[in-house]
């Protein structure tokens, strides 16, 4: 009897990250989710104590950098870098030291690129090894949101890279600009869900269960791969283009390559490699299940610019479509020229077998 | 309000979890302390029934039908004659139920095995009783009952005079093929440890003396040829029975001292050629640490190498919670129908560091993928969860008991 493959990922506490420009909510959000109770066993990273303002009657125990709030939710605040404090939590979190949490927020700060932190889950080889992405959540408001994502490229790449979307301040922005910051979003990345927030209050439930979070459920890796729901298939820089007259973020484009045929992993990987050497720093977010020839399920890839997480294999396909889907969420870089190198490089890899 | 966060994990009234989710619990009617006897009965209708010894007295053992892990159903509840006797293990073949009786000192009664019909689990009929009482001994601790033709068994007996009281359980090899008359075919015992033998007493361990003993006589279907025997004070020993009348010694591992002692199963993993050997803890507050679980380079059986241990969380942490911390029983891999094997994951309990499981892919790093420590149960003399056996099923569950109060734990493994 064969045995089963370890689920690979099952062991990895998942990660959500909080990214949002200057202004767009994130201390309001963060002091609502402190107090909710769905954040039992909830570690939160954040920038800074001060700002949350935890009163003292929801202070269960704390020390100076930790601490632990009366809905079982363990707080933190950054000291010298985010590496070292999520180093530290998993091994007072090993030692018993501190809740055994199961999940963790982290805060990013308003200016901050989030793929850096991406890449360091992935290449620091403990955090490697405990955590694992789930999601990046990226708060936009909805006043001065439109005007961030053409103005500053911060905000515009942390609304490309995010697989959830929190519109935020809607309460007090006209409704047409709502909907035309929604246009907006659904243009640059049709495959994250969007929610509206008022005064910071979302579901917990919004922000975790995300990504891939078992070998053995592939039906929730195709969701993650989809299009939003009520969102139009991903032609959106096209249409956006059109509807808007090339604004400034028209250059952030999302599309999905559908693939018939099986790849063998030498030229899947091959591809990849020279799309990242040439190309790296304008793949902003990679997300896809690949059919690899001789795997039984697909293969679940990720990447941010330069870094891709190690491929996953699932142990079975969901259903009996298993044709290969990427999702490319790409800055000044055309879905045609990402097609024909994936081309090109089948056509070489077919000749040399 | 305490100043710092230490010590906040460590409570021990707050369950602590990685990969392991808790699906159901049942206390056992109030007699919630289980011994080192788990079994899986796969009985008429489909139902999965889960048999367990008690740890001491008034029960004997419990079943549980376990077909669906969130919907327990005790389904029987048996009691022992007197209260110096305690069943401690069991094993289940088919529809037939082997059970131990050790008793609390030498001389008496019930001292040996039972077999029972169990085809009716509701009410388990008596086949026949295995009488292993005498003057030095107190009876048999464990079975090891996998092939419904022969009990390995770790017992005293009537004609065995041991150099040192502590000395009295060896290993025996008992023909059950005609159940209603179980009969003795072999035996072995180390060298030194009955009186009269050629090789004077064996030298005692200075500090933690629990007796040159038997524990867990594990025999698989790969190599029926091969007894692989924790010999508590003795270390881990395998023997050739290739001649059941006749055990041979092939290989001896002993490692304490320095160690402290207790060594309880010998595990083989016959395709990486491993041994997985687990010592048991038996002092409270950490005072036996460390109680450990080698992994031991066995491609050569005659020359044992061990090259790792499983990695447990720091001592401080659990030992003093109350109650043992540190190694002790581990799903043993069972060669019938119903029960999970694996080669490469290994899952153990550890008392007040509850059930863990380890990969092993990699015997030079084995690696920590998935505990549950539950919390105190309510009752419990120990002051924590103490967490003594565990039984892996062909679904991947994982029923794990507690030594005192708590009764059956049902987890979901996922890795």
């Amino acid at each position: 009897m064969p045995e089963r493959p370890r689920d690979v990922l099952a062991g990895k506490l998942p990660v959500s990250l909080i990214t949002g420009f200057l202004g767009s909510g994130k201390t309001t959000l963060l002091k609502r989710l402190l107090r909710d109770p769905g954040m039992n066993r909830a570690a939160v990273i954040i920038n800074e104590f001060g700002e949350v303002g935890i009163d003292h009657e929801l202070v269960a125990n704390s020390s100076e950098s930790m601490t632990l709030l009366s809905n079982g939710c363990l707080c933190c605040s950054v000291r010298t870098d985010l590496q070292e404090t999520m180093r530290e939590l998993f091994i007072k979190r090993r030692a018993g030291e501190v809740i055994d949490f199961d999940r963790v927020f982290i805060e990013t700060t308003g200016l901050a690129d989030p793929v850096p932190v991406l890449h360091t889950l992935q290449t620091d080889g403990m955090l490697g090894a405990q955590y694992r992405l789930d999601c990046v959540v990226t708060l936009v408001d909805a006043v001065n949101g439109l005007r961030n994502l053409d103005d500053a490229p911060e905000a515009a790449k942390q609304a490309a890279v995010a697989d959830r979307i929190v519109i935020t301040k809607s309460d007090i922005a006209p409704p047409a600009a709502v909907a035309e910051l929604e246009a907006r979003l659904q243009q640059m990345n049709p495959y994250a869900a969007r929610m509206i927030a008022v005064n910071g209050e979302v579901d917990v439930a919004f922000l975790r269960d995300v990504g891939p979070r078992s070998t053995r459920d592939a039906k929730g890796v195709e969701r993650w791969l989809s299009p939003a729901a009520g969102s139009r298939p991903a032609e959106g820089a096209y249409l956006g283009e059109r509807a808007r007259g090339g604004a400034h973020d028209a250059s952030i484009r999302s599309f999905c390559l559908w693939f018939d045929k099986p790849f063998t992993w030498d030229s899947f990987s091959a591809a990849v490699q020279v799309l990242t050497s040439l190309r790296g720093s304008d793949l902003l977010r990679v997300k896809g299940l690949v059919n690899v020839e001789g795997e039984r399920g697909p293969v679940v890839v990720q990447g941010a610019q330069h870094v891709f997480h190690p491929p996953v294999s699932l142990e079975a396909w969901a259903s009996d479509d298993r044709r290969s889907r990427i999702v490319f969420i790409t800055r000044n870089l055309e879905r045609e020229s990402v097609e024909s190198l994936f081309a090109a490089v089948g056509t070489l890899a077919a000749q040399s077998s | 309000m305490p100043s710092t966060l230490t010590g906040i994990g460590t409570r021990p009234d707050q369950a602590l979890s990685l990969n392991m989710k808790l699906l159901s619990h049942h206390e056992l009617a109030g007699f919630g302390g289980i011994g080192e006897g788990m079994g899986m009965q796969l009985a008429k209708g489909g139902r999965r029934i889960l048999w367990m010894a008690h740890e001491s007295a008034p029960k004997n053992f419990t079943a549980v039908d376990v077909t669906d892990p969130k919907n327990l159903k005790m389904v029987v509840q048996t009691e022992l004659p007197h209260a110096k006797v305690r069943s401690n293990s069991l094993d289940v073949v088919g529809d037939v139920m082997a059970v131990a009786y050790q008793t609390s000192a030498v001389n008496m009664k019930p001292a040996g095995f039972d077999l029972f019909d169990i085809s009716s689990p509701e009410s388990p009929k008596l086949i026949s009783h295995f009488d292993a009482s005498g003057q030095y001994s107190r009876g048999v601790h464990a079975v090891w009952f996998v092939d419904g033709e022969t009990i390995h068994m770790a017992s005293g007996a009537a004609d065995f005079q041991p150099t040192h009281p502590s000395d009295d359980q060896f290993y025996r090899i008992i023909d059950v093929r005609k159940p209603s008359k179980p009969e003795e075919v072999g035996r072995w015992w180390l060298p030194g440890t009955r009186v009269g033998d050629s090789v004077p007493p064996l030298k005692r361990h200075p500090k933690f003396d629990s007796g040159y003993r038997a524990h867990n006589t594990n025999v698989f279907p790969q190599r029926p040829d091969r007894a692989y025997v924790g010999y508590i004070s003795g270390g881990a020993v395998i023997l050739d029975i290739a001649d059941k009348s006749r055990p041979k010694l092939v290989s001896h591992w002993h490692y304490s001292p320095p160690y402290t002692g207790f060594t309880h199963t010998v595990l083989p993993l016959f395709g990486p050629e491993l041994l997985i050997v687990s010592d048991e803890c038996v002092q409270t507050d950490g005072k036996d640490w460390p109680k450990l679980v080698w992994v031991v380079d066995a491609r050569m059986e005659t020359n044992l190498v061990p090259i790792s241990t499983c990695p447990l969380p720091p001592v401080q942490t659990f030992a003093s919670n109350g109650g043992r911390f540190g190694a002790h029983n581990l799903h043993e891999n069972l060669p019938v129908p119903g029960s999970w094997r694996s080669e490469s994951i290994i899952v153990g309990t550890f008392f007040g560091g509850g059930v863990r499981a380890f990969d092993v892919s990699n015997p030079y790093r084995p690696e920590e993928i998935a505990y549950y420590v539950p919390p105190a149960p309510k009752l419990s003399k120990a002051g924590s969860i103490q967490l003594n056996d565990v039984y892996v099923d062909d679904r991947g569950l994982v029923f794990t008991v507690d030594r005192f109060a708590g009764g059956l734990y049902v987890l979901e493994m996922t890795v």
